[in-house]
């Protein structure tokens, strides 16, 4: 077990209250009071890559800063160990993954030493994900409250994992979920608390024009010419040839540009024929771009966020779908798929527009481009949503209230 | 003494005249004494000046005195006695003169500034500071002049006192500046204590102290802000005066937030929303029936319901859905009631709808249940003008609470702002007005300035 005690977020807290006003950020504050005698134990795999990671790396100094005693904690595993929670995790997910009995085994036998190891010191442990998750059986011993994060969908699982999890989830005192459809029915309360974006970081923050055109610049792309740009890696869940086949649709009648920016997964040795796919469907067509980016160029992806003029997210299956929320705060107009999380960000024809199809793409983009006035609204309405629901301190204030609630079962809870 | 008697009869006339000088001076000086405090009451009257007394009073016994000092001096002068004593005479005699004159210009400096200054706040505590710079001054420029009289160099001093009062300055450079503004504050009262102010870049509150390099205001959160007057007068501020009627007892403003929870239950056609609804508490049939308030307050016109929302979008029923949109939560007291009626809806247009439409995948509607954290914020509003100072503030989750959840969710008459109007403050009228508005037609922002709106004008 390892403790991290080198975590630094570049932001404070009252840096947010020119974006979400003073009354919110002392209403943090005043949660805040009510948990200062609390310390809350964040456990799960690893501290560095992965969406966990991102968002803790974040959420830990600000919930510090609230005076909160939050603190963050890894678990230890061998590659074998790793291999079978990445079976696991994909078994969950639907998709059929050979798992044998020494597999489970295996499973059980590194939380054992991970339970030998560990220090829980704290008054609320908070595990994220499935690789920790059987360090519940320690609550049988020390007690405290306990709460399990799940990033993931479960709704349709493979059921022999889903058995093996469903013993040590039932323990908890409280479920999280990022989506109602990521859920399933269980005996502990289950609450929903949506992922969020920084719009401090790299990625969301504010661009000078100058940023923005030497983006463009760089990857060769017209200024002039209207930008539909998807952000994603190279998938086939993200459905970049069907990105292609409605453009193409789209550029028969206006001229534009098409964007495809992202990267391939290292786990994923599928990527790298899915661009090359993308890249051949591509070629031939000056106006479409298949760029490649590397990780960690948030600055890229945000300057071609916002010279984008309609925002496109055609999974044909997705998890949250944050890029989304990415690009509504940029309040550019969006175009996607109703699946995952996406119809939490996208409400149609309020903050965006939802397809089903590569003509129901084409047909909202084509209106998009040429209702302005109406792009706009959505893009505008698209930012206020995102404001509302899907900022860093609304995740902030919902674990808040999670770990409050821990201590309070009732609907309505007198502070 | 008969020499004595003897000399006095040979030089009778060497003691008569300063006697006679001496007493001309003292019998003009009573004369003058007269006529001039007689024009200065008949000017005072005039100018109906509120010093005259001070002055008279002061000014009365010295006036005498130096008509005295002044006879001896022509006495003396017109005596046979020798120059030198003369001369010594002569400076006594000045000497004296200008003490009682330093001791008038004392007096009468001290009863002026307490005379005027008492009335003023920010003047008041400095009051014997300003007398004791007044009696030093009076004292070290009297000291110089006697020195002067009785022949001795004053260059030496005057440089080390004009040396001092740079160090002084020097070392106050900072103060000054605070005492200057506070002077000007204070002199052009433009506020006062009591005032509620707004300055420009938003802070707010009464003024509960002035002093020369300060202005302390007490903040809506009950902190005191202590602004420095250098600051204060180069701001834009907006005094709206003195404080309004009290409330009986101050209204302290809540917060609520929200958390959603999963029930797991989901439907994906008509027939199993109905039935879900039927059984669905009130924290679930309070979420799906307000959630989008929230959610989508920047919206103008905000999404229906999401029931009405799931069943156009999802299933198709527009009609349906155009019927659930139009049910207006306001004309319901209590959360089962407005149930019943969205159920019935539901029914009812199956009975003649026979059509089971099923959402398609991923599409389900997921029931959820809304807990709520109240909790106070650190706002009081002790009268109307406080109250909209704060309204201006406060979250749109607190505005929520005070008008949708104290009238349904916690069943109370009416919102808390109508409630504490009527109540705290006995004005039914202004009770009224907020009371009948319906906030389902409003953003929650739009509420928030029609309420602001609606007792501003009532304040007016």
């Amino acid at each position: 077990m390892q403790e991290n005690s080198n975590k630094q977020s570049k932001s404070k807290i009252q840096d947010y209250e020119p974006i979400v006003g003073r009354s919110y950020i002392e209403e943090l504050r005043l949660l805040g009071d009510r948990l200062n005698n609390k310390v809350i134990q964040n456990i799960n795999s690893t501290y560095i890559g992965g969406g966990v990671a991102e968002i803790l790396d974040h959420m830990v100094p600000l919930v510090n800063q609230l005076g909160v005693d939050m603190r963050w904690d890894v678990i230890q595993g061998n590659n074998d160990f790793f291999s079978v929670t990445k079976k696991f995790h994909n078994a969950i997910h639907g998709i059929h993954e050979n798992i044998t009995a020494s597999d489970f085994d295996l499973f059980i036998e590194t939380t054992q030493k991970n339970a030998e190891q560990i220090k829980l010191y704290g008054d609320i442990i908070f595990v994220h994900d499935p690789q920790p998750i059987a360090l519940i059986a320690q609550k049988e011993t020390i007690g405290r409250k306990w709460a399990w994060r799940c990033h993931i969908d479960i709704s349709s699982p493979d059921e022999t994992v889903w058995n093996f999890l469903h013993k040590f989830i039932v323990h908890y005192d409280a479920a999280v979920f990022s989506a109602p459809n990521f859920a399933r029915q269980l005996s502990i309360p289950q609450f929903l608390i949506s992922p969020s974006i920084d719009p401090l970081s790299d990625k969301n923050k504010e661009l000078p024009i100058e940023t923005i055109n030497a983006v463009l610049s760089k990857y060769g792309l017209y200024q002039e010419k209207p930008m539909i740009l998807q952000v994603s890696r190279f998938d086939r869940l993200k459905d970049p040839v069907g990105v292609i086949a409605a453009f193409e649709m789209v550029r028969k009648n206006i001229d534009c540009q098409l964007v495809l920016a992202g990267g391939t997964a290292t786990d994923d040795p599928e990527s790298e024929e899915v661009l090359k796919e993308v890249k051949e469907r591509a070629s031939g067509n000056p106006d479409i771009h298949v760029l490649l980016i590397p990780p960690g160029s948030d600055i890229e992806i945000n300057a071609l966020q916002r010279a984008a003029t309609v925002i496109l997210q055609k999974s044909i299956k997705e998890g949250f779908g944050l890029t989304v929320s990415e690009a509504l705060w940029k309040k550019k107009p969006v175009v996607a798929t109703g699946v995952g999380g996406i119809t939490l960000q996208v409400k149609h024809k309020f903050t965006g527009l939802l397809c089903h199809s590569i003509e129901g793409a084409a047909y909202s983009i084509r209106q998009l481009l040429i209702n302005r006035e109406y792009a706009n609204w959505l893009g505008q309405n698209g930012h206020q949503h995102v404001k509302q629901n899907f900022l860093i301190t609304r995740h902030v204030r919902d674990y808040l209230l999670l770990f409050l609630s821990l201590y309070h079962p009732d609907d309505v809870i007198y502070l | 003494m008969a020499e004595l008697m003897q000399w006095l009869l040979n030089n009778w006339l060497l003691i008569i005249i300063p006697v006679l000088t001496f007493l001309t001076a003292y019998i003009v000086g009573l004369w003058l004494r007269r006529k001039a405090f007689d024009v200065f009451r008949r000017w005072t009257a005039k100018s109906k000046w509120a010093g005259t007394q001070l002055v008279i009073e002061t000014f009365r016994n010295p006036f005498l005195l130096w008509f005295i000092l002044l006879g001896i001096y022509l006495a003396v002068y017109v005596s046979v006695l020798d120059p030198e004593y003369k001369l010594v005479a002569g400076r006594v005699i000045s000497t004296l003169f200008v003490v009682s004159i330093m001791l008038v210009m004392i007096t009468l400096s001290e009863k002026l500034i307490r005379f005027y200054l008492t009335k003023r706040e920010l003047f008041r505590a400095q009051i014997p500071l300003l007398v004791n710079v007044v009696r030093t001054t009076v004292i070290v420029v009297g000291l110089l002049i006697v020195l002067d009289i009785w022949g001795m160099p004053t260059t030496p001093i005057i440089l080390v006192l004009a040396a001092g009062l740079l160090i002084a300055i020097f070392a106050l450079r900072d103060t000054l500046p605070s005492l200057f503004y506070g002077a000007h504050i204070a002199w052009s009262e433009q506020i006062k204590k009591g005032d509620f102010i707004q300055t420009e870049n938003g802070e707010s509150g009464y003024i509960t102290a002035l002093n020369w390099r300060n202005t302390e205001i007490k903040t809506l959160e009950g902190n005191c802000t202590i602004i420095p007057n250098t600051i204060l007068s180069r701001t834009r501020i907006i005094n709206y005066g003195h404080p309004l009627k009290k409330a009986s007892s101050p209204f302290r403003f809540y917060t609520r937030l929200t958390f959603k929870q999963l029930t797991g239950l989901k439907a994906t056609n008509l027939q199993e929303l109905a039935e879900i609804m039927k059984e669905a508490s009130d924290s679930i049939i309070y979420y799906h029936t307000h959630s989008f308030l929230e959610e989508h307050h920047y919206l103008t016109p905000e999404p229906a319901n999401d029931f009405a929302l799931w069943v156009s979008d999802s299933l198709g029923h527009e009609i349906l859905g155009e019927r659930l949109a139009s049910i207006d939560a306001f004309d319901y007291p209590s959360l089962d009631a407005l149930k019943m009626r969205l159920v019935g809806v539901i029914t009812d247009y199956m009975a003649h709808n026979p059509d089971d439409r099923v959402a398609i995948e991923g599409e389900a509607f997921h029931f959820i249940r809304s807990k709520i954290v109240i909790l106070p914020t650190a706002y009081i509003a002790h009268d109307l003008r406080e109250f909209i100072e704060v309204m201006k503030k406060i979250t749109i989750d607190s505005i929520f609470y005070h008008i949708f959840e104290a009238r349904l969710r916690l069943k109370k008459s009416s919102n808390d702002f109508s409630v504490w109007i009527e109540d705290c403050l006995g004005d039914k009228d202004l009770a009224g007005k907020i009371a009948r508005l319906d906030p389902y037609t409003y953003t929650l922002e739009s509420l928030r300035a029609n309420i602001i709106e609606i007792v501003e004008t009532h304040t007016r």
